[in-house]
């Protein structure tokens, strides 16, 4: 079978930097034999966690939207890519607003204990951070690690890879970047070999 | 002489954490005179995530009309700037991050139109307050929130050394915060010595 991969486009604005950034990633998986998909949070209907803990009791969202659906189809992924542009140090409101809704998968995980990834299955589940910001600061990724760090944890994927690019605003966009591009496409290929060879092997 | 203080309550949930500690600072600023205090709930500001279309860098204003339109001119009259916001999946409410991306007509002004963003005379005596809880007990757990907080309070002219912070880990369920040892006497003091700070730097 086929190695799956998702790619969540964080940004608001349509095939900006970090949309193709993340189509370059998906090109490569798409190249390497994976089977992808990438879902725009944009064109989607989903509201942010509205923090009510109602999931800590059944592990269900009570609001049923766009997002519920979505979560199956990561969960049933091999390869999870998360993009967004850095908006004020961090990730975008719609991409936090996904995350947050994570919340009943959590809830599932360390209050109802009724979910459960095996080490071997987060080893075989990468996640992709895949990011460009417009400053040329070294540290203008650190404040979107955590709640990345968080969402790949929560939903059973090991946190494998950061695709990242910033000082955008020097380079003139991502095409103009001398490198991202090419080895965004590299990656792509290299997480689905990786795949591809560890669905060959037995756990 | 009036000292304008705004806050905004940034979580989905009302009357939980976050805006408990908030409300308990603005009950200690409410007990100074000539304090005017206004609290808006993120819930029922209408404020719609930033777009990314950068046309603030040229227009010196935002495309999208919601509630920032009304928002705008408070934030610029205001001495004492709040934000009130939870820690959800280690960084800050989605519903706070849309009011702090939309700062970026702001910052479009201050560095790219290098135009004031508060008149001269008024540089240097705002200040912002940040609060936060958290459900976690981790002491990193506030380190994702805190760069786009700095982000929020920059571009609106309260510098880095301006702004206080309030934050309180492992309060998890809607209440938590009341049975916190130290939470309300750290809240009543903050909202004392800001205004304190406040009345010295506008001379009154």
């Amino acid at each position: 079978m086929a190695v799956s991969v998702i790619g969540l486009s964080g940004s608001p604005h349509r095939h900006g930097n970090t949309e193709t950034l993340l189509d370059a990633f998906l090109q490569g998986a798409d190249s390497a034999g994976g089977q992808v998909e990438k879902v725009v949070l944009k064109g989607l209907d989903y509201n942010p966690c509205m923090g009510c803990n109602a999931c800590h009791k059944t592990g269900e969202c009570i609001v049923k939207d766009d997002a519920i659906p979505l979560f199956d189809r990561i969960l049933a992924a091999d390869c999870l890519a998360v993009a967004s542009p850095i908006y004020s140090m961090g990730i975008t409101a719609e991409l936090k607003g996904l995350i947050d809704r994570a919340q009943f998968i959590w809830a599932r995980k360390f209050i109802l204990k009724n979910l459960y990834f095996s080490n071997e299955h987060i080893k075989r589940h990468k996640g992709i951070f895949i990011s460009t910001a417009g400053l040329s600061w070294d540290n203008v990724f650190d404040a979107a690690f955590p709640a990345v760090t968080a969402f790949f944890n929560t939903l059973g994927f090991e946190y494998y890879d950061n695709i990242i690019a910033n000082d955008m605003d020097r380079y003139g966009g991502i095409r103009g970047h001398p490198t991202a591009l090419i080895n965004a496409r590299e990656r792509g290929i290299q997480v689905v070999s990786l795949l591809e060879k560890m669905k060959g092997e037995s756990p | 002489m009036e000292i304008k203080v705004l806050a905004f309550a940034g979580s989905p949930r009302r009357g939980g954490n976050s805006e408990t500690l908030l409300d308990w600072v603005l009950a200690s600023m409410g007990e100074i005179e000539g304090v005017v205090i206004e609290k808006i709930p993120l819930t029922e500001a209408n404020v719609n995530p930033c777009r990314g279309c950068n046309a603030c860098e040229t227009l010196n204003r935002c495309v999208q009309r919601d509630g920032m339109d009304v928002l705008h001119d408070k934030i610029i009259e205001a001495d004492c700037i709040i934000l009130a916001a939870p820690i959800f999946c280690m960084g800050i409410c989605a519903q706070a991050k849309a009011l702090i991306d939309r700062f970026q007509v702001f910052r479009s002004r201050k560095y790219v139109l290098k135009l004031p963003v508060v008149p001269p005379e008024r540089k240097g005596k705002r200040l912002g307050i940040f609060l936060s809880t958290a459900g976690q007990n981790w002491d990193h757990v506030f380190d994702g929130a805190v760069p786009s907080v700095k982000c929020f309070f920059h571009v609106i002219d309260v510098r880095d050394a301006d702004i206080y912070y309030l934050m309180v880990n492992n309060v998890d369920e809607k209440g938590a915060i009341l049975s916190h040892p130290t939470a309300k006497p750290d809240a009543v003091r903050m909202g004392k010595e800001v205004l304190a700070e406040l009345k010295k730097r506008l001379g009154g």
